[in-house]
């Protein structure tokens, strides 16, 4: 009979691996971080290219909103050059991503004791499922596909210009937007969900089923939805996230950091956001692999072996 | 049931007294509203007189609810059936038909002609004896109209009429006396209204469910057989009468008016404002009203006082708000703006109020050509509601003070089409119909005009260009001035000949095309190179003549724009001192060049640094010589967060 986990069980055991792999998890930061840098010089480059000789791009970062529109207008192709580096720097960290993610599912599996030990346990398993994580990409495509297409129609039904252009109150806008992104929103957790847990059964089964990506997607989508506390998991999770990033919007309004010292402050502050939200997510992935355990075994592949003997 | 509303206990003018206005034009009306149908049966009586010093045998009308009757008319066809983002429907049609017009008694429907077909929204009526010069003639009418489900100014929208432009309207004598000619123009896209002052007695029969609003002062409101309601306004000196008749209004129970109601004070009295909104609507209400106190009183004070004793501001519910909201009519406007994102710190609802207001004085008072000279209302309006908006709610952060972001009202209008000022297929001083686009209209009527004439407050002085205008105020106020009369006030009152700059700048399509062309700087050194012929040819290089340690800087500065005003330009040097030059380019050739020897390196170089010109594009004017990347840096400390947001949601 299989072990069925609770709610409760699963956060408990993403707290657990928190504690236990921080280092883990703050090389994963650390990783996510330095790409963002990346993107952040990119994106400074791009810019001090355009409006270096610009005082009034100046008064546009300071909150001037005249300044900005004339900077917008003045230099269209190098703030679309600049949405293209934000662009491509998230595809970077998506293919960074399948390596970090077999790494840290590998190491909450295998939960190797020192340093050393769960350096090359993360390398090993990054390097052994990431193949396996980027077909896996493709499989989801049309999970993307079906979610954007709900989420078009969600927002041509719901929300509308001529609909939002008639809302008075932050209820009637915040309940327009969700009935308007909920459907799409909620394939996308769907797909989310099952590509975690087609990740975590590709880690946990690699070495002794050798699944096939295909049938471990499509095996775990029937295992995500037959088991509704995958979804409800997973959405906690999300809630969690959108919590820490709605307070600190809170918290930030009106203490705009302007002033040449106000980058840094800025970028090490919300830093220490990302971190909580990354940890999160950790966490999210510590239960999953926890839930992933309990899973029935895969098919093992039948490989036939030939034998030939030769006399002499 | 609602309790009929008190009769408003004071005179149509604030104070009684003279006429202000010669009164050509004067209504008796009535109407009753079929509120399920949105049909009015009406009836009325014109007293019109000829002012001029020619005979008149023709009486030309407007008829512009037939703009709405089919897709034929000037209107929709210019329109294309679409205004500031509402649409018609195939359903929402609206006509009026003269069902009678007598003279004398004797029936003239007859006679009726259409000059314009196939727009109907001008009527014509030959007469059997010439209107002489002095003479009055006295037009009964009557009339059937449906409202079109409102998109354009005018309609219903479900329970809601805002019924304006809903009779048989009279056109206007123009031209010089003796060679006067009727102003009828068929309705446009681009254009408004013109008609001649004079009193209106207007009888409104609505449904008893329904709250009204209307110019003028109410008279009389009494109960009426078949469950309905009629009122008696009375309005002087205005040239226009609109009526607004909703069951969902908001109204004090005691009193029968709206709970939103407030006091202008004024040097010579008060004002009642009323606004009229929706349950749903009662906190931008009293945002609008803020806001028409405080415009009624900055008017008042800058140019002449607020004639009338009340008034009334609509705010249309929202799913009207785009076809009715944001028009303005004598005493009774109607506003918009209201959203969830116009909440504080996002003062369009002000805004439209304080345009909307405004146009009380330009165009309700000063009662200008808007068919031909649309900038002297709107554009003229634009550019006092820009004052107005300063005065009320601070000069930087006037129209937009939200998390940190700032905007100013004026700097923001023209902030968006200054560029276009240069390419517009049209100059400001052009008919409204005869632009090519309701875009090229709107942004030479509205944002250029407005910053023609805040660059020319500001060349002046803002005092003096005040003065100037209030004078003209008070010389036009209750006529029809034209820009000549404005030009000519302007000029008389700063005692300066402004030809130079109203000719291009209202004639001529380009604006102003300013900017730091080149500015570069390099330590001044002797002559070096060689130097001299034969034996004594020598080679003069660094170590025989080194740096004097000063800098040689060289600045220009072009115009290329058919618009030239004298600009300041400051020079910023490394050690923090400044320099000031002037440049007065009015026949001087296109561009500038300065040549400054100083010991500190030139760093900055800034054109209009007072912000005077808002004719360009500004960040042409301010150059820094070396790149600076601290403010990039801040972006893209931003933006990169953004960035990693998004990471967090496809990766761990």
């Amino acid at each position: 009979m299989a072990i069925r986990l609770s709610l409760g069980e699963m956060i408990g055991a993403g707290t657990r691996a928190v504690a236990r792999y921080t280092g883990t998890l703050l090389s994963v930061f650390i990783a996510q971080a330095a790409v963002t840098i990346v993107c952040m010089l990119a994106v400074t480059s791009v810019l001090t290219d355009a409006f270096g000789h610009l005082p009034l791009w100046d008064e546009a970062v300071d909150g001037d909103l005249v300044a900005l529109v004339y900077c917008v207008r003045f230099a269209e192709a190098s703030l679309s050059a600049t949405a293209g580096v934000v662009m491509w720097s998230v595809l970077l960290w998506v293919v960074i991503s399948w390596f970090l993610v077999g790494g840290v599912n590998n190491v909450l599996a295998q939960r190797p004791e020192g340093r050393g030990e769960t350096a090359r346990c993360f390398g090993a398993g990054g390097s052994n499922t990431f193949l396996a994580y980027a077909k896996l990409a493709l499989c989801s495509i049309p999970g993307w596909l079906a979610a954007t297409a709900l989420l078009l129609w969600g927002f041509d039904r719901f929300a509308s210009e001529e609909r939002m252009m008639v809302i008075l109150t932050l209820p009637q806008l915040v309940g327009t937007l969700l009935l308007a992104a909920l459907p799409g929103l909620f394939v996308l957790h769907i797909v989310w969900t099952v590509t975690d847990y087609a990740r975590v059964e590709l880690t946990l089964r690699h070495d002794s089923h050798e699944p096939s990506v295909v049938m471990t997607y499509l095996r775990t989508l029937a295992f995500v939805l037959k088991r509704p506390i995958t979804l409800a998991h997973g959405g906690l999770g999300w809630l969690a996230f959108l919590l820490i990033t709605v307070g600190y919007m809170w918290l930030a309004a009106g203490h705009s950091m302007y002033g040449a010292g106000g980058a840094v402050t800025l970028f090490v502050i919300r830093q220490g956001v990302a971190l909580a939200r990354s940890a999160i997510r950790f966490g999210v992935l510590g239960g999953q692999l926890e839930l992933g355990k309990t899973r029935p075994l895969p098919p093992r592949r039948i490989v036939e072996t030939k034998v030939e003997s030769k006399k002499a | 049931m609602k309790k009929l509303p008190k009769k408003d206990d004071v005179p149509a003018l604030r104070g009684g007294g003279a006429p202000r206005s010669s009164r050509i034009a004067s209504y008796k009306l009535e109407a009753r509203l079929d509120g399920t149908r949105h049909q009015i049966q009406g009836t009325g009586t014109l007293i019109w007189t000829n002012a001029g010093q020619s005979a008149v045998d023709m009486l030309p009308f407007h008829l512009y609810l037939n703009a709405f009757k089919n897709t034929q008319s000037v209107f929709m066809r210019s329109s294309k059936g679409e205004m500031r983002g509402a649409r018609s429907s195939d359903s929402g049609w609206g006509w009026i038909q003269i069902d009678s017009m007598k003279i004398g008694g004797v029936e003239q429907v007859a006679k009726l002609r259409y000059p314009n077909l196939p727009d109907e929204t001008v009527v014509e009526l030959p007469l059997a004896e010439p209107v002489l010069p002095g003479s009055t003639i006295e037009v009964q009418f009557a009339f059937t109209e449906q409202l079109p489900e409102v998109f354009a100014r005018t309609g219903y929208k479900n329970e809601f009429h805002l019924v304006g432009q809903w009779f048989p309207k009279i056109g206007v004598r123009v031209g010089p006396p003796g060679g006067e000619r009727w102003e009828c123009q068929p309705l446009h896209i681009n254009t408004e209204f013109f008609a001649d002052f004079g009193t209106y007695d207007v009888k409104l029969t609505v449904p008893s469910t329904h709250v009204v609003a209307a110019t003028g002062v109410l008279v009389e409101a009494v109960e009426s057989p078949g469950q309905t309601r009629t009122y008696t306004y009375h309005a002087e000196d205005v040239h226009d009468f609109v009526w607004m008749a909703d069951p969902h209004m908001v109204v004090d129970r005691t009193t029968g008016r709206t709970p939103i109601v407030g006091q202008a004070k004024l040097e010579d009295g008060t004002v009642e404002v009323r606004v009229y909104a929706r349950k749903e609507q009662q906190e931008f209400a009293r945002r609008h009203l803020h806001a028409a106190i405080g415009s009624i009183e900055r008017f008042s004070h800058y140019f002449v006082p607020y004639p009338w004793p009340i008034m009334t501001i609509i705010d249309p519910p929202m799913d009207a708000m785009a076809g009715a909201g944001g028009m303005e009519y004598p005493t009774l406007v109607t506003t918009a703006g209201d959203s969830v994102f116009t909440r504080a710190g996002v003062r369009l609802p002000e805004y439209v109020t304080v345009h909307e207001v405004g146009h009380n004085w330009f165009q309700g008072i000063l009662a200008s050509n808007e068919p031909v000279e649309a900038w002297l209302d709107e554009g003229v309006n634009e550019w006092a509601d820009a004052r107005v908006m300063q005065d009320l709610y601070g000069a930087r952060a006037n129209l937009i003070d939200w998390r940190g972001w700032q905007a100013d009202t004026a700097r923001l209008r023209t902030a968006a089409l200054a560029d276009e000022f240069k390419t517009l297929p049209s100059p400001i001083a052009a008919a409204a119909y005869v632009f090519a686009d309701n875009k090229a209209y709107g942004i030479a009527t509205y944002t250029q005009t407005l910053a023609v004439l805040t660059t020319l407050e500001k060349h002046v002085g803002s005092a003096k260009f005040f003065a100037a205008m209030k004078v003209y105020a008070k010389e036009f106020a209750f006529k029809h001035p034209t820009g000549r009369d404005l030009f000519s006030v302007l000029e008389r009152e700063l005692n300066m000949d402004l030809g130079w700059y109203f000719e291009p700048a209202f004639q001529q399509v380009g604006a102003h095309q300013l900017k730091v062309r080149t500015a570069e700087c390099s330590a001044k050194t002797p002559p070096r190179g060689v130097m001299g012929d034969g034996p004594g040819r020598k080679v003069v290089g660094e170590t025989e003549a080194p740096a004097t340690g000063t800098f040689l800087c060289e600045v220009v500065v072009q115009n290329t724009g058919p618009v030239h005003i004298p600009v300041d330009i400051e020079l910023k040097f490394a050690d923090g001192s400044t320099q000031r030059e002037h440049w007065d380019d009015r026949g001087s050739g296109t561009w500038q060049r300065w040549t400054i020897e100083r010991s500190s390196k030139l760093v900055e170089v800034r054109v209009d640094p007072d912000r005077k010109v808002l004719l360009g594009n500004p960040i042409e004017y301010h150059r820094r010589l070396e790149s600076d990347s601290s403010a990039s840096r801040r972006a893209s400390a931003r933006i990169a967060t953004w960035a990693q947001t998004f990471m967090q949601l496809v990766g761990p």
